[in-house]
């Protein structure tokens, strides 16, 4: 197992020449080709990193002996290339929102389960410190049976008329506030209770983009009475950079946690975990765990290193492509409710 | 080299609050009036501080242009500013892709520029030097800080931790001939991976660079660990790496006393600090040890 793990990036965006770095730098993996259309990105990155480079996912397979890709294109592209890297045999890591039909994603995380590949989508704030201890004292039973959550997310992403160019624009491409923004929230609420039974309520509002979303609101149902809301807005001009915000009411106490920091009042204390009756505060400064090296924040280092650990040993992955393609049937539901609702008020 | 020892940084005006969202925007509001933010820098003046880190953000231009105005107030502050702003970048590059991003950006200078004219000379973005285009939009950034004292270009630690990713010395090299030739000031790179950094650095023959990073009891985003900063702190050649530390009181979790005993007593040259009221910016002025510990 000393051979360096062989990595491919597709797409070499934001989120492309971010991963390619986290992954560059640890120490039994190497990046050792990308692809993308955009020959600037493409012709830096081979000239002084000396990968191998390509226009396409097609060039890169076939150029290049790889053990795994990260996919960080837009979604709607990520089937067909799926269909590539399920063909070639290699373990995958795919950028959120993973695609945009909850059936491809079905098909795709079957297929590569059946096939022994691991698989794994960029839900980061899975990894974010404060999100992970908030949900061990949900299960630990801190806070009695939850019986009531909020998902929020907020960004100062569309703040003004974005126009029509760019793949963010339209539904198809995978644009709007649902796909980019109320997957995370969504994914979230997943983390903590699982996938949620049933939708209702929803309301997906244009603010300033044309034909996708940039609020939306809906309510979250499960079989054991359990049920919350997600409100996510990226035209909310009072963030600074997004941020979500998730809390759970239980019938021992309440517990409200962001990126940053947690909240949480106990009707009885628990010593263990160090919480008295009442409030309670922790910081991220309280419970950050370290990452050998650090590019976005530690959760972005901590998701890649866990998906090349689970790659060279076998360790379980904490954001599989069952679990995005869950995600992908509650947007459709979230999508389906909205346009039965609205069909309802014009009836 | 000589850099300031104490530096008084601009967090407290645009950072994110990491303790309480109701502080935050408190903040915001108070600072979104130029005047408030002026009041804040003559109490760190009147406190001893002389040199200013400034972040090239889309409040800058005013707060230099305040600066210039008083050359017999402020003409002997000396200048840190950091480029570039990342949030200004960040959706850019997600909407338009990279060569979209800086194809907006140097557009933005409008036709007459000297970029505008080199587009039309028909020189394409995505067939430009990478390193002449870096070259560029560091001019772009730096023209915010014309006529002040700078002493120090920092990169910020989302562009230099990128490419530090990549293992490739060329554009630390560039980036750092870049600041000594055009500006006569010394290149700056901040980083939440500083022994890594460090490393990299001396392995690659690149010396006379200021390394900024988060340093504190806690080992707050310092990675790997604080053992591996300590151990740094024990060999540095402050001469050849000088060593800044910020987030010195990890977000507020470190009581400012036990915080700078710990900054004090380690080989670190300098320190960049926010804070607002009068009193916390003198008692962290006095709590700052003037004498730069022997290495």
């Amino acid at each position: 197992m000393n051979t360096p793990l062989k990595l491919g990036i597709i797409g070499a965006g934001r989120m492309g020449i971010t991963h390619f770095s986290i992954a560059n730098a640890h120490e039994n993996a190497a990046v050792v080709g990308v692809a993308d259309p955009a020959r600037l990105v493409t012709t830096m990155l081979g000239k002084y990193t000396g990968v191998g480079t390509y226009k396409d996912y097609r060039g890169l397979l076939k150029g290049e002996e790889l053990d795994a890709v990260l996919v960080c294109t837009p979604p709607a592209l990520n089937p067909e290339i799926l269909d590539a890297v399920l063909e070639a045999r290699l373990h995958a890591f795919v950028e959120k929102p993973f695609m945009l039909a909850a059936a491809d994603g079905e098909r795709f995380a079957q297929a590569f389960d059946a096939a022994g590949l691991v698989n794994q989508v960029g839900y980061v704030n899975r990894w974010n410190d404060l999100f992970t201890k908030a949900k061990s004292f949900v299960e630990q039973g801190l806070i009695g049976r939850p019986l009531r959550f909020r998902s929020e997310m907020f960004s100062p992403t569309i703040i003004r008329d974005p126009g029509d160019a760019g793949w963010r624009s339209t539904h198809a491409n995978g644009g709007g506030a649902v796909y980019e923004m109320a997957s995370h929230a969504l994914d979230l609420i997943a983390y903590f209770f699982g996938t949620p039974d049933r939708v209702g309520g929803t309301s997906l509002t244009k603010v300033f983009s044309k034909q996708v979303e940039d609020v939306v609101s809906s309510s979250l149902f499960y079989e054991s009475g359990l049920a919350g809301t997600v409100y996510v807005n990226w035209s909310d001009a009072s963030f600074r950079k997004p941020t979500n915000k998730f809390e759970v009411f239980g019938d021992a106490g309440k517990l409200l946690v962001d990126q940053h920091g947690m909240k949480i009042h106990l009707a009885e204390a628990n010593e263990a975990e160090g919480l008295k009756k009442g409030w309670n505060e922790i910081y991220i400064t309280d419970v950050f765990s370290s990452v050998p090296f650090y590019v976005r924040g530690i959760e972005y280092t901590a998701q890649l290193y866990d998906f090349i650990d689970a790659i060279r040993e076998g360790k379980p992955v904490r954001c599989t492509f069952a679990d995005a393609a869950a995600n992908l049937r509650v947007i459709e539901k979230l999508f389906a409710d909205d346009a039965s609702l609205r069909a309802g008020a014009e009836a | 080299m000589s850099i300031d020892r104490t530096v008084f940084g601009d967090n407290q005006f645009f950072g994110i609050n990491h303790m309480s969202q109701d502080k935050a925007q408190e903040r915001a509001e108070r600072f979104a009036k130029l005047d408030n933010i002026m009041a804040v820098y003559d109490h760190a003046i009147d406190a001893g501080v002389e040199a200013i880190m400034l972040n090239s953000n889309d409040r800058a231009r005013s707060i230099c242009d305040r600066f210039r105005a008083e050359p017999e107030k402020y003409g002997h502050l000396r200048w840190y500013p950091s480029i570039p702003y990342p949030h200004k970048y960040a959706n850019l590059v997600s909407e338009k892709g990279l060569v979209g991003a800086v194809n907006e950006i140097l557009f933005a200078q409008g036709a007459k520029s000297a970029f505008g004219k080199m587009l039309r000379g028909g020189l394409a973005v995505a067939t430009m030097d990478a390193f002449k285009l870096m070259k560029m939009l560091i001019d772009q950034e730096m023209e915010i800080f014309h006529g002040l004292d700078v002493r120090v270009v920092f990169l910020q630690n989302v562009i230099v931790d990128l490419m530090l990713g990549y293992d490739v010395p060329d554009p630390f090299i560039a980036y750092c001939e870049h600041i000594k030739k055009k500006y006569g000031a010394y290149p700056g790179l901040i980083t939440q991976n500083m022994p890594m950094l460090r490393a990299k650095l001396i392995e690659w023959g690149i010396e006379g660079v200021v390394i900024c990073s988060s340093i504190n009891k806690i080992g707050y985003w310092m990675c790997p660990d604080r053992q591996a900063y300590d151990r740094v702190f024990a060999e540095n050649d402050g001469e050849k790496y000088p060593l800044m530390a910020m987030s010195t009181l990890a977000s507020g979790a470190i009581a400012p006393i036990e915080a700078y005993e710990y900054i004090n007593a380690h080989n670190i040259q300098s320190v960049v600090f926010g804070a607002s009221s009068p009193g916390n910016i003198r008692q962290t002025v006095s709590l700052i040890d003037p004498a730069e510990q022997p290495t």
